[in-house]
């Protein structure tokens, strides 16, 4: 039988939420468990209620339950908000000052004035003392705070290490050898894995959920040598990373719906000038400032569609954090070798909960400029080709390089010509079919499990779906991550082989059972949304499927 | 030495007489005496233009280009210094382009002083879309879009440059070539962001000639030290861009200080990105995850 718990650990902002739980998720990693932590904010700063979920288990798990088996609750509201979802048997773990049935309450305030340590440290004994409860030995959490704390590591290990020495009110000791090595965020796969994908600049304005991106690179910045720059807002943001990609740094930028937005008539810019440039583009819960910091897939046909005018682009929705490392590094090749958009689309859900995983392989590709050195002196920038790809130039080898949003001949000079602008609409159209021959070598969708039934879904349901599965036996699961070029013939194959289908969307008109009717023919009528701001669980789906 | 072709044989499309066509032939000596001095590289030269009959210098120059948004000339411009240092980026603008579209952009960059000169085609009025009034165009102007006369005062992109902290200001004109290019020549030498305001007549839309040649002179004969920022200000008050009878209208470098710029305090790579070899190591990488 499967170990699934559910913790969470709820407080104000501020008072550690987010820390505490990746402190526990990481130490429960360490201790051989896989863990899926799911963070839940207001857009607020200070005050309000924050709380966290940690689903951990003996097997893989990418989501979790609103039925919790421990709260950790670092105020009073986090108990009231939450304590009808605690399970017969749960507990809550807490300060003494706290009220309520099922509490294990810890004297924090004595403790922390004993070992002379400020009031944010209590945290890390309830981590301790969680620690301890399931088994897991103390050589291998002093390993984590090591790691995790550096030159701080010794007041958060005194802290610790007085948790593992409180009687326990009962234990579960369930620690197990290592399985799990990999602990980490979407948004950290992405800023990681464009790093591997070769990123150069990485141009960013804040906004949610993309801004952690911005804030890890910025921080890696000296040590590999890559460059972050935060600008006046997201029309010079993508302008300027056209400007870069064409003097030939490789770039990216971040943003949200609404700075995507505002980046447009510059991605429709790209198409033109066919200057290479990935975008990642975090959903939140729209339309407008929506649910700033909550969960919608509303953004597919926006991200399909961005830009006026007829150009081939790439749109790909990275299901989990190892997914999202993957496919960002595509992203990097692929734009520079067919001077195309692509826009990896993930959502608030993938970039700030975090996964685990046993193992991360090595991507199919390899990161490369496709800059040539020593263009010869006829160089055109717009050459015509057999794939419609121009080789590329940047400006400072000879030859003169032009990039130009104006429909122009192949040296880039501006043209109205009639069969001039029919044969550049061809050249740049061209491509698109040569990116699908690569997209389909990069498995464009995936299928899970064997039943006859056909669960079809893309981007962060990937994790609640997967985990329904495993109770949802006449059902498989047909993962779409490739969203253009659309790989018309495997999701054919899948749907004509399905006795029954259903759509999984975590917004409310089912926007890729619109695309997929667009580019099959086949309308799934049977369709489960969500669109309340909250990632599915699985027994949401599993009770809707049974 | 044969004599270096700086310009495109591509049919020009400016109107017959426009004024643009001085600007081109300035820009173009210029950028010539700049490469016989070895100031500068052709190969690493960059002009990058907005939307408008401007913009067209980009068909005409025969060096390296980005012909990007209306409004956006300054952000691409930034970026491309970003992207390799090394090149010598030159943005071309209009009225409308740099002060109505992309007036942030324009207060920024006089913020954050990137190494690039930023040259504006100031007609002060909006001539591709045949007329129509801009932010430097005079109170009062009758075009298509405004009928009864435009309503408020034209903005001052001098005065607006100096208080937003832009390290090189300075206004020429088209009556004076030899002024415009040695303006050019000092713009584009300049480290830092260096602002060029071109007083030009939209002959066919909003023609001032007139008044503009009557009432301009050179900061020069007045012995301006462009090292005084109050006695800067002052003549950019001078004139207002309306059509005052009144105005005398000052050219020459109002501002000039030496500072930092944007990119050599971002970039502590220096070289141009593409030539920069990173030995990412994968399994390290992928450590970080962990």
């Amino acid at each position: 039988m499967v170990m699934k718990k559910n913790i969470l650990i709820g407080g104000k902002a501020g008072q550690g939420v987010a820390m505490t739980s990746a402190l526990l998720g990481k130490i429960f990693v360490r201790g051989g468990f896989y863990v899926f932590n799911y963070r839940d904010y207001p857009s607020l700063i200070r005050g309000g209620h924050n709380f966290n979920v940690l689903s951990v288990s003996d097997s893989p798990t990418f989501s979790f339950e609103k039925s919790y088996d421990i709260i950790v609750a670092l105020d009073q509201n986090t108990i009231e908000k939450h304590r009808s979802n605690l399970r017969d048997g749960g507990f809550i773990l807490g300060n003494k000052n706290l009220r309520s049935k099922n509490l294990v309450s810890l004297d924090l305030d004595k403790a922390l004035s004993e070992l002379d340590l400020p009031l944010i440290f209590g945290n890390n004994i309830l981590v301790g003392y969680l620690a301890h409860y399931f088994g897991i030995p103390y050589s291998l959490v002093s390993e984590v705070i090591k790691k995790e704390f550096g030159s701080k590591s010794h007041l958060v290990e005194k802290s610790i290490k007085f948790a593992y020495q409180i009687d326990l009110h009962k234990s579960e000791k369930i620690y197990r050898k290592r399985r799990a090595k990999y602990f980490f965020s979407g948004n950290e796969a992405i800023a990681l894995g464009a790093l591997a994908g070769g990123l150069d600049v990485y141009f960013a304005y804040p906004m949610t959920p993309a801004t952690p991106v911005l804030h890890y690179l910025a921080r890696l910045q000296r040590e590999y040598n890559i460059l972050t720059v935060q600008l006046e807002n997201e029309i010079a943001v993508i302008n300027a990373a056209l400007g870069a990609s064409f003097a030939g740094a490789k770039t990216m930028v971040g943003t949200s719906g609404g700075g995507f937005a505002l980046m447009a008539e510059a991605c429709s810019l790209q198409g033109m000038s066919e200057v290479p440039l990935v975008v990642y583009l975090a959903q939140r819960t729209g339309p407008s400032t929506g649910v700033p910091t909550y969960n919608t897939q509303g953004d597919l046909k926006f991200a399909l569609n961005i830009g006026h005018g007829e150009f081939p682009r790439i749109v790909v929705a990275p299901g989990d954090a190892k997914e999202a490392f993957i496919k960002t590094q595509e992203a990097f090749y692929l734009s520079q070798k067919y001077r195309v958009l692509t826009i990896i689309l993930g959502d608030k859900h993938l970039g700030e909960s975090h996964f685990s995983f046993d193992d991360i392989e090595r991507p199919l590709l390899k990161p490369k400029d496709f800059i040539l050195r020593k263009p010869n002196k006829n160089y055109k920038s717009y050459e015509f080709t057999v794939t419609g790809v121009s080789p590329r130039a940047v400006p400072g080898l000879g030859p003169v390089v032009r990039a130009t949003g104006y429909e122009h001949r192949e040296d880039g000079i501006t043209t109205e010509n009639e069969n001039e602008i029919i044969k550049m609409t061809e050249k740049r159209n061209r491509k698109e079919k040569f990116i699908e021959k690569e997209t389909n070598k990069l498995n464009p969708c995936k299928i899970y499990g064997k039943g006859e039934n056909l669960i079809v879904s893309w981007g962060s349901t990937k994790g609640a779906i997967l985990d329904s599965l495993n109770y949802l036996k006449s059902f498989r699961f047909l993962q779409i991550l490739y969203l253009r070029p659309f790989p018309v013939e495997k999701v054919v194959k899948e749907l004509s082989k399905a006795k029954k289908v259903v759509l999984v969307e975590n917004n409310s008109t089912g926007l890729l059972g619109d695309v997929i009717r667009e580019q099959t023919g086949f309308a799934i009528k049977k369709r489960i949304l969500k669109y309340d701001g909250r990632p599915f669980s699985p027994s949401e789906i599993i009770k809707k499927l049974r | 030495m044969k004599e270096l072709n700086l310009l495109t044989k591509t049919q020009n499309t400016w109107c017959p007489g426009c004024y643009n066509f001085v600007i081109l032939s300035a820009v173009e000596e210029a950028l010539r005496e700049l490469i016989r001095k070895k100031e500068i590289r052709k190969e690493n030269i960059v002009a990058v233009t907005g939307i408008g009959c401007h913009g067209k210098i980009f068909d005409y120059l025969n060096v390296n280009g980005f012909y990007g948004l209306h409004g956006r000339v300054i952000p691409a411009a930034v970026g491309i210094k970003i992207g390799n240092p090394r090149l010598t980026v030159i943005g071309f603008g209009g009225d409308g382009d740099t002060f109505a579209e992309g007036i942030a952009h324009f207060l920024h960059a006089c913020n954050t002083n990137p190494d690039i000169t930023m040259v504006v085609h100031d007609n002060q009025v909006f001539a591709l879309t045949t007329g129509q009034m801009t932010p430097t165009t005079e109170k009062e102007y009758k075009g298509p879009s405004s009928p009864e006369g435009k309503k408020t005062n034209p903005i001052n992109p001098i005065a607006l440059a100096l208080a937003s902290g832009a390290s090189f200001v300075a206004r020429t004109s088209v009556f004076q070539k030899d002024h415009l290019k040695d303006i050019l020549i000092k713009a584009i030498k300049h480290r830092g962001f260096s602002f060029v305001d071109i007083l030009q007549p939209c002959i066919t839309f909003h023609n001032t000639s007139s008044y503009l040649k009557e009432r301009i002179y050179d900061l020069e004969e007045k012995n301006h030290n462009p090292r005084d920022f109050k006695k800067a200000f002052n003549r950019a008050l001078e004139w207002n861009y309306s059509l005052d009878e009144k105005s005398s209208i000052p050219i020459g470098i109002f501002w000039q200080e030496q500072r930092k710029t944007f990119e050599e305090d971002l970039c502590q790579n220096q070289k141009p990105w593409y030539l920069f070899k990173r030995n990412l190591n994968y399994k390290k990488l992928i450590s970080l995850l962990r």
